[in-house]
């Protein structure tokens, strides 16, 4: 029973990472329908940014100081610069976004490996393989310390689309971008602003993951897996879906590896999407 | 016209082992007839159809496990091996594919790159298929030119084969009911056309036509390893030169694939693999802000818009 419920509340804290990882990629597909294929790996790049600074003595928490405003910053660029360019030239804008992202998330995998090469890092701070023991559970201090930044995060994002003008300006668009536009809403500002944050979400993210996790120049592939069963299971459009699917996942993987042999976990995850699919093509909470 | 020229080129493919080149030429057409091979047969079902896989890595990748499984376990032929792999890969096609294409656009999209990614893990962790280990081949005791001539002859088959079965798709009666579905599916239900069936054939060809260059291609390397079968690149890239040839015919693939091989072997040689790879990820995303319908359609607007007189058509009877 100790064994369950470990296995659940750790799942349950590294899903709120994939929760917040989700966030960010669900609005930029919500607000401006480019599938993000880059922004698992934008969250690697930001590891990489922690590691860098670790070694420099800087505790991974106030890194973000630095982490943050650059990302946002290089959201807003990313949008101006390739996405806003590319989508005025028309076309297929699913196809488009989807091989461009790729393009960019390979030459940046790629960069990464060239500086650092393709090895697992770590990062290593003070309170690394301490827990906290609370009952039964071990809580190891790293898994907290993510699990925490990605709550504050998603409470953060929530509050400023629910509760501020320039949010709800952000959820108009993401509802219905004509009618927006139509009450004065500067579609361009919005989605910039929107690019902004979601990449700014996802330095947050691989904040929290370098924290949890070893990671290499090619990991953001396999977040690239979890960001999409979340954003598939919760749906687009839904930020509560968002966090519900990523505890869900979360859960799920950690509980299944119990059950069944470790091998089989994928394919379980796996079948368990598919199944979900012929019941539910949409997503559990897709409106 | 045309059937001359493409009769020329075949006895030219044909007889070009035979004049003394070496191994390189060979081994570069030999990846480029896959590189054909692939981009026209992703064209069936994301081309013809519209649903845009980003999957077809796991496709491929069935294929060659499915000969390698065989190979080594059950001592077949890669003659027989080959085949039984694009098999497996339609099986699977038809397995996976009828929840994947209850989705459309963008899910359709991201589910098919999960169904990559998640096959890719599964065979990973599964014993019997070598896990992270990968799987060794035989092959047998071939001189190298002789292996290359074979394995040319061999893919050289595989892409006139996809390079058929595609025209005869898209000139055929369901080419023009895929094309109904991706202009408008409901519209094309409404008048009857077969959509389930006539989306899972395509897929399944697809899949099946994907899977048989994987097994060859498998067979050659003789060793194989979830990362390059299942590679996500392979996917990408498959819908990459299927868009750079233009997706609404059936030879633009062809274009596209000769292209990117050639772009890629030549970043390759040159800068090495890592460099190549960032490289050809920027340049990739430069084309695509470019060139967002390729490279056929945008030749084809040049050449439509140079001829005509601006005038030449009173505005008046223009009008329908």
């Amino acid at each position: 029973m100790a064994q369950v419920l470990q296995a659940l509340v750790t799942g349950l804290l590294t899903g709120s990472v994939y929760a917040l990882l989700g966030a960010g990629f669900s609005l930029i597909w919500g607000v401006a329908h480019v599938i993000n294929i880059v922004h698992p790996a934008l969250a690697v790049g930001a590891a990489y940014a922690v590691y860098l600074l670790a070694a420099r003595g800087v505790d991974p928490l106030a890194s973000l100081a630095v982490v943050v405003p650059l990302f946002f910053l290089l959201g807003v660029g990313f949008y101006e610069g390739v996405i806003r360019p590319a989508a005025r030239r028309g076309g297929d804008l699913v196809l488009v976004s989807m091989v461009l992202t790729f393009g960019l998330a390979a030459a940046l995998e790629n960069v990464l490996a060239a500086v650092w090469g393709p090895g697992p890092r770590v990062v290593n701070v003070a309170y690394t393989g301490r827990a906290v023991q609370l009952g039964v559970l071990a809580l190891p201090i790293t898994h907290l310390a993510g699990a925490g930044l990605a709550t504050v995060t998603i409470a953060a994002l929530y509050l400023f689309l629910h509760k501020t003008f320039p949010g709800k300006a952000v959820r108009a668009v993401w509802q219905n971008p004509e009618g927006a536009a139509l009450c004065a809403i500067n579609l361009r500002q919005v989605t910039s602003l929107t690019y902004g944050l979601a990449i700014a979400s996802a330095g947050v993210a691989g904040v929290a993951l370098a924290l949890i996790y070893s990671f290499s120049p090619a990991s953001h592939l396999m977040w690239l897996v979890f960001v999409f069963l979340v954003v598939i299971v919760g749906g687009v459009g839904s930020l509560v879906g968002v966090v519900v699917a990523g505890m869900l996942v979360g859960a799920l993987t950690n509980l299944s590896t119990l059950v069944i042999p470790f091998a089989w976990a994928p394919f379980f995850l796996f079948a368990s999407l598919g199944v979900l699919l012929l019941l539910r093509p949409t997503g559990l909470f897709r409106r | 016209m045309s059937r001359a020229v493409a009769a020329g080129l075949a006895v030219v493919l044909l007889i070009f082992p035979w004049v003394g080149t070496g191994e390189y030429p060979l081994a570069l057409l030999y990846s480029t007839f896959m590189y054909v091979a692939l981009a026209v047969a992703w064209n069936v079902i994301g081309g013809f159809a519209g649903y845009l896989s980003f999957g077809h890595a796991a496709f491929f990748g069935l294929g060659g496990y499915t000969t390698g499984f065989f190979l080594v376990r059950a001592g077949l032929s890669p003659f027989l091996t080959a085949p039984l792999g694009a098999a497996v890969a339609a099986a699977f096609a038809a397995l996976a594919g009828y929840p994947c294409l209850r989705l459309r656009g963008p899910y359709f999209a991201v589910v098919t790159m999960i169904l990559g990614l998640a096959v890719r893990a599964v065979v990973l962790n599964l014993p019997w298929t070598g896990a992270a280990e990968g799987l060794w081949m035989t092959l047998p005791p071939w001189e190298p030119i002789v292996a290359r001539r074979a394995f040319y002859y061999a893919m050289l088959a595989v892409a006139l084969v996809t390079v058929l079965a595609g025209r005869a798709v898209r000139l055929g009666k369901i080419g023009v009911g895929l094309e109904a579905i991706r202009e408008d599916e409901e519209a094309a239900q409404s008048i009857g056309v077969p959509v389930v069936r006539l989306k899972m054939s395509a897929l399944i060809l697809s899949a099946g036509l994907t899977g048989l260059a994987g097994g060859i291609y498998a067979y050659d390397r003789s060793y194989i390893h979830p990362d390059f079968m299942f590679d996500l690149h392979l996917s990408v890239l498959a819908v990459l030169m299927a868009l750079l040839g233009g997706r609404q015919s059936w030879a633009g693939p062809i274009l596209g694939a000769v292209v990117v091989r050639l772009v890629d072997e030549a970043l390759t040689v040159r800068v090495g693999t890592e460099a190549a790879r960032i490289i050809f990820g920027l340049g990739l995303a430069l084309v695509i802000v470019l060139l967002p319908d390729g490279v056929l359609p945008y030749l084809e607007r040049l050449r439509w818009r140079a001829p005509r007189p601006p005038a030449a058509v009173p505005a008046a009877q223009a009008r329908p």
